[in-house]
């Protein structure tokens, strides 16, 4: 089945089916962003757009225990949330995947393509991390 | 022109879960408050509505039960902080001199908008912006902060207890319990997002709070014989660059914008942490009011769960937070809650708290955080 983004702007989805973020790159502050942004916020000068790094160190999360938001279905009981460091500095906010108990301060984390929706032969497809 | 600015009278309607219609209760804030100030709607200069739900021009269509008196009206929408926007633009509007007496005017039913937003959700693709809830944002601070410094879900059920039962001293409070509730009863709460659970989660309903403000002269003639509450100092920021940013999902912003905002509140007022009788803060979820008394240099980084163990910020305690019940249990509507933070200050400062009054209270400060990249305070201070 074809995978494709529920929304534009936020990843993309390769040929080979891997999934990476876009965001910004602002070499005046020397700073990277998601999601991508108009201009730099720190010095006002102009951004690139930039592929960000698949995989990153879990800073926090959280299990919320309601596995529905809107028609998307996620988990079962409820489903996982965190905040994935990636090496250049950004810091993702994000669904995981996964049961409360295996998460782990500090593991390494790689970017997923996560379907919430079918329409027709493709799947919709929201990002999040799971372990690596 | 640069004139003092006094708070001259409060008003609330209950904080309820099954709430009547907005505008009735939009009616009997405002009224209560301008009873409590002892004028007439035609004495008000200046209204600022603040509601984040409601339909377009709600605010102008509510006035009208107040009566026709050309005021000029504006509708003032910052999220959570829309009250709180509201007042600062109503101290604003005196402080300019633009007018005698304004008015803020706050109303909103966060249930009604929750299931509005769930309607329109159901069915429809939903928004990347819109997977991570904001309970789940405050959550992961929790989880970090436990992780950081060893915090225990014991002591945010402390503070929420706490504030469930500075709730049981408020008539107008949402969640009033008839026993005294424990941190056994909030940690079996139904759980909400790790570790926080229902019973520490902001109070969802229906309400309405109204402040009316007012110069000097206005505010020693209808003093009628109470104290003065003077606001002594107004600050509003927003997000600033920090490591580590977050930029997508409902709630983002760093914790220090508490910290830079308070610090320019200090600055500004000559008051410091040691001076406040009392504060009330965006307590939506337990670990928030736990940040900001490090944030707020109640206690250094770090040293927040000591201040919870020994009870220095219930009623009776060093430094009381949400004498009124907070978000937590007072109840968070949108529109009304920073007013109704303001109807507790200034009935604290007056004096007329009755069973929730902090002893010798002088100097109140008050916070509240727009989806967590606004933050507006505000300073208040007893006179006479």
């Amino acid at each position: 089945m074809k995978q494709k983004p529920i929304e534009e702007g936020y990843f993309k989805i390769k040929e080979d089916g891997t999934p990476v973020l876009i965001g910004s790159y602002s070499a005046a502050a020397d700073v990277h962003y998601f999601p991508i942004r108009k201009q730099c916020p720190i010095t006002e000068e102009p951004v690139e757009t930039v592929e960000l790094p698949v995989e990153g160190i879990l800073y926090s999360w959280t299990y919320v225990y309601m596995p529905m938001m809107g028609s998307a279905k996620m988990g079962t009981a409820g489903h996982g949330v965190g905040q994935i460091d990636l090496p250049n500095g950004v810091r993702v906010q994000a669904n995981i995947e996964g049961e409360k108990g295996d998460w782990t301060i500090g593991m390494k984390m790689k970017l997923q393509a996560l379907p919430i929706k079918t329409v027709g032969d493709t799947e919709l497809c929201t990002f999040g991390y799971a372990p690596a | 022109m640069i004139d003092d600015v006094y708070v001259i009278g409060v008003g609330m309607h209950e904080f309820q879960k099954m709430s009547p219609p907005v505008r009735d209760m939009a009616y009997v804030a405002g009224k209560a408050a301008l009873s409590d100030a002892g004028i007439k709607f035609k004495d008000v200069g200046a209204l600022y509505n603040g509601y984040i739900g409601g339909g377009m021009l709600e605010g102008i269509s509510y006035a009208k039960d107040f009566g026709l008196t050309n005021v000029p009206i504006t509708h003032v929408e910052n999220a959570s902080a829309t009250g709180s926007c509201c007042f600062r633009q109503a101290v604003k509007s005196v402080q300019s001199g633009d007018t005698e007496i304004a008015m803020a005017l706050g109303f909103d039913d966060m249930i009604k908008m929750g299931m509005g937003m769930m309607k329109a959700m159901m069915g429809e693709t939903p928004k990347i912006e819109q997977i991570v809830l904001p309970a789940a944002f405050f959550a992961m601070w929790a989880t970090r902060r436990m992780h950081e410094y060893g915090t225990t879900e014991e002591t945010f059920a402390k503070i929420a207890a706490k504030n469930w039962n500075h709730a049981r001293l408020n008539p107008y409070a949402q969640r009033r319990a008839d026993h005294e509730v424990t941190v056994e009863e909030v940690l079996a709460s139904k759980p909400v997002a790790y570790p926080h659970t229902s019973k520490m989660a902001c109070a969802a309903g229906g309400g309405a709070a109204c402040a009316i403000l007012g110069n000097k002269k206005m505010a020693e003639k209808y003093a009628n014989g109470r104290p003065l509450v003077k606001v002594t100092g107004s600050q509003s920021k927003s997000e600033h660059y920090t490591p580590g940013h977050v930029f997508l999902g409902a709630v983002v912003g760093p914790g220090d914008l508490t910290k830079v905002t308070t610090k320019a509140l200090y600055e500004k007022t000559g008051v410091g942490p040691k001076d406040l009788s009392f504060v009330h803060v965006h307590d939506a979820f337990p670990i928030e009011e736990l940040m900001y008394y490090e944030l707020m240099g109640i206690c250094e980084e770090g040293e927040g769960d000591r201040l919870v163990a020994e009870g220095a910020t219930s009623i009776g305690g060093r430094i009381p937070f949400s004498t009124d019940g907070g978000l937590t249990a007072r109840g968070h509507p949108g529109g009304p809650t920073g007013l109704a933070q303001v109807w507790d200050a200034t009935q604290q400062l007056r004096g007329e708290a009755g069973d929730r009054q902090v002893e010798g209270a002088n100097i109140g400060m008050i916070q509240m955080m727009g989806a967590g990249s606004i933050c507006i305070m505000h300073m208040l201070q007893r006179e006479g």
